[in-house]
């Protein structure tokens, strides 16, 4: 058991332990062992606006998905999960389909339907398809947050004289708030990350990074991939650590206060 | 005697299933009411009525007169503490008590300053910084009952408060939420189905069975001059038979005890069929019949020691019978033999068959 843990870690980390080292490296194209290393392909992505827009394209694109996902996911999943109403079971299956459809089926269809509205090529027609694929992962996160939130929180807050709303504000949103900030983050990456979608449809004009990338290992394997690559794992990496970090700060913070101060601890 | 709350032909239906059937009640201010029953029986329902969450199909709740029937439950001013506390997982105590003040727009200085006050009345001073999960259930409880307490409500509902607890735990909470009671003076209902809780408690107890109220009165007379047979089965031990008037003054006969005597409290008149009440305490055992107390011969089978006391089930004739008894009494008698029961006329009463 143990020799087999050690191998799917091998076979996680490998990729990162090849990819982090090639984003220094000297050589013209994607080579490993690297010959020679230097920071030049940083400066080149850095510098180079061919790479800085399908990355500004990105991050607008995965904002503005993650913000109309949570818009539709947050009142659907309270609808679907509170109450009772005719065609709940084929609401629930159809919030979930776009997760059993493939991707390239998804985008044909995306690319006839957008293609007749003129939005394909826009940044509007990407966000509009990535939403329907963050949906159900957003979806499926805070549904199961929200099955797990007791009601008579809620009871508790009405009876001490909150409103519905005062409810919803005051308890319900921050009980729910890392249920919701991991949907979120979930409907971001998955638009950041989304390619084949992309590559149908979003054109020179709304270009995503993975599209970009994509095109440039088919044509000159240029090595700013590896540096942008590990530059995606850094982020990814920050933000894991970022909570637990936060979370040693506070508990430093909250034991050099002396006991008989602390009246709210936050 | 004036009612403070009032609740007036209450009914409430749940499609086919009346889970309420007009019940009718009133209580004074700063009485402390329990309502016992099984579950099911209509007591939960009843309160959440009270607080706001369910709607009666048909009747009103009033509070000093006033209908809050058509009133939202954070209109009603109305303390609950619910069964699993509810406390707000991501405020401190302090918190969780200001928030009804909060909510009532009162300054956070101000109202953090009386959230302590309130949390030293029940015993947390200077724990007002934790958060729940930093607090035992006993604590937790005591943040629940600060917090529904905190912004003087016109009514404080425990909704089986004590059910979580640990035995000795559950003593310490009833004391201790008597003495917030009195100390406050606020009107209480709580809704418990451990009879032994709503005895020590209670100024009066209400006896829900089936959606109905069987009986409502104060403790000993709950115990003692039960309304009905179900009242008095399901509070406290008894031993239960049923007999026949023979005479008004007092005198009623059964198949298995032959005449009984009596202490009639409420009119009776020959011919009525009722339901002879002997608590397992009133009884006493002995080798010979007692001189002055009804004597009955009882086989013994089974006695269940209880180290200071010892319960002695045996059969008179077909009739189970239960005899509490106290200590060494016990040692004179073996499973298996042959005894004698008594008891004074003072300890049966006779419960009208309905």
């Amino acid at each position: 058991m143990r020799m087999l843990g050690v191998v799917v870690v091998i076979f996680i980390a490998a990729p990162l332990l090849i990819v982090v080292p090639m984003s220094f490296s000297s050589a013209r194209s994607l080579q490993f062992p690297p010959p020679g290393y230097w920071l030049g392909y940083y400066q080149a992505y850095f510098t180079d606006l061919t790479w800085l827009r399908p990355t500004w394209n990105s991050i607008v694109i995965a904002t503005a998905t993650m913000v109309l996902t949570m818009v539709l996911v947050v009142p659907a999943t309270f609808a679907l999960v509170r109450h009772r109403f005719a065609g709940k079971s084929i609401a629930d299956l159809m919030m979930l389909m776009p997760l059993a459809v493939p991707h390239i089926v998804m985008a044909v269809g995306y690319y006839s339907f957008l293609g007749e509205y003129r939005l394909v090529h826009t940044h509007i027609g990407v966000v509009l398809a990535h939403t329907c694929l963050s949906v159900p992962i957003a979806f499926l996160v805070l549904s199961a947050n929200l099955k797990g939130f007791d009601r008579t929180l809620e009871r508790a807050a009405q009876s001490l004289g909150a409103s519905p709303i005062k409810t919803f504000i005051h308890v319900t949103l921050p009980i729910l708030r890392p249920g919701l900030v991991i949907s979120a983050l979930f409907a971001f990456v998955q638009s950041f990350d989304e390619t084949v979608v992309a590559i149908f449809i979003s054109g020179r004009n709304a270009e995503t990074l993975p599209r970009k990338m994509f095109d440039s290992i088919r044509q000159e394997a240029d090595p700013v991939i590896a540096v942008i690559s590990t530059l995606l794992f850094a982020a990814v990496l920050l933000a894991l650590l970022a909570p637990a970090g936060w979370k040693g700060i506070r508990s430093r913070l909250r034991a050099r206060t002396p006991p008989t101060a602390i009246t709210t601890g936050r | 005697m004036t009612s403070y709350l009032q609740i007036d032909g209450v009914t409430k239906k749940f499609g086919d299933f009346t889970a309420l059937e007009k019940v009718d009640l009133s209580v004074r201010k700063g009485e402390f009411v329990t309502f016992l029953g099984p579950s099911g029986s209509g007591k939960t329902t009843t309160l959440m009525i009270i607080a706001g969450f369910e709607k009666a199909t048909h009747g009103d709740v009033l509070i000093e007169g006033r209908s809050i029937s058509r009133l939202a439950p954070h209109e009603r001013n109305i303390g609950i503490v619910f069964q699993n506390y509810a406390l707000f997982p991501h405020k401190t105590a302090a918190e969780n008590v200001y928030f009804p003040l909060q909510m009532r727009s009162i300054a956070r200085s101000a109202g953090l300053r009386k959230a302590q006050e309130m949390l030293s009345l029940v015993g947390l001073e200077g724990m007002g910084g934790r958060y729940p999960k930093e607090l035992s259930g006993g604590q937790q409880q005591r943040v629940a009952l600060a917090r529904a307490l905190v912004f003087e409500p016109s009514l404080l509902l425990l909704d089986e408060p004590l059910g979580a607890l640990d035995k000795n735990l559950r003593e310490q909470m009833q004391i201790e939420i008597k003495r917030i009671q009195r100390t406050l003076g606020v009107t209480t209902i709580f809704v418990t189905h451990d009879q032994s809780e709503a005895m020590s408690m209670s100024d009066r107890i209400v006896v829900f069975e089936k959606g109905r109220i069987e009986q409502a009165a104060t403790p000993l007379d709950i115990y003692h001059r039960p309304a009905t047979r179900f009242v008095a089965g399901f509070v406290g031990e008894s031993n239960l038979v049923p007999a026949e008037i023979k005479d008004a003054g007092g005198v009623a006969e059964s198949a298995a005890l032959g005449a009984c005597d009596f202490e009639p409290a409420e009119p009776v008149s020959p011919g009525d069929n009722v339901t002879l009440l002997i608590r397992p305490e009133h009884i006493r055992l002995s080798r010979k019949p007692i001189e002055g107390r009804k004597n009955v011969s009882m086989h013994v089978d089974t006695i269940v020691n209880y180290g200071d006391n010892s319960l002695v089930i045996g059969r008179v004739g077909d009739l189970q019978m239960r005899v509490r008894v106290l200590g060494a009494d016990v040692v004179i008698i073996k499973e298996g033999e042959d005894c004698c029961v008594s008891w004074l006329p003072e300890s049966v009463y006779a419960i009208p068959a309905a």
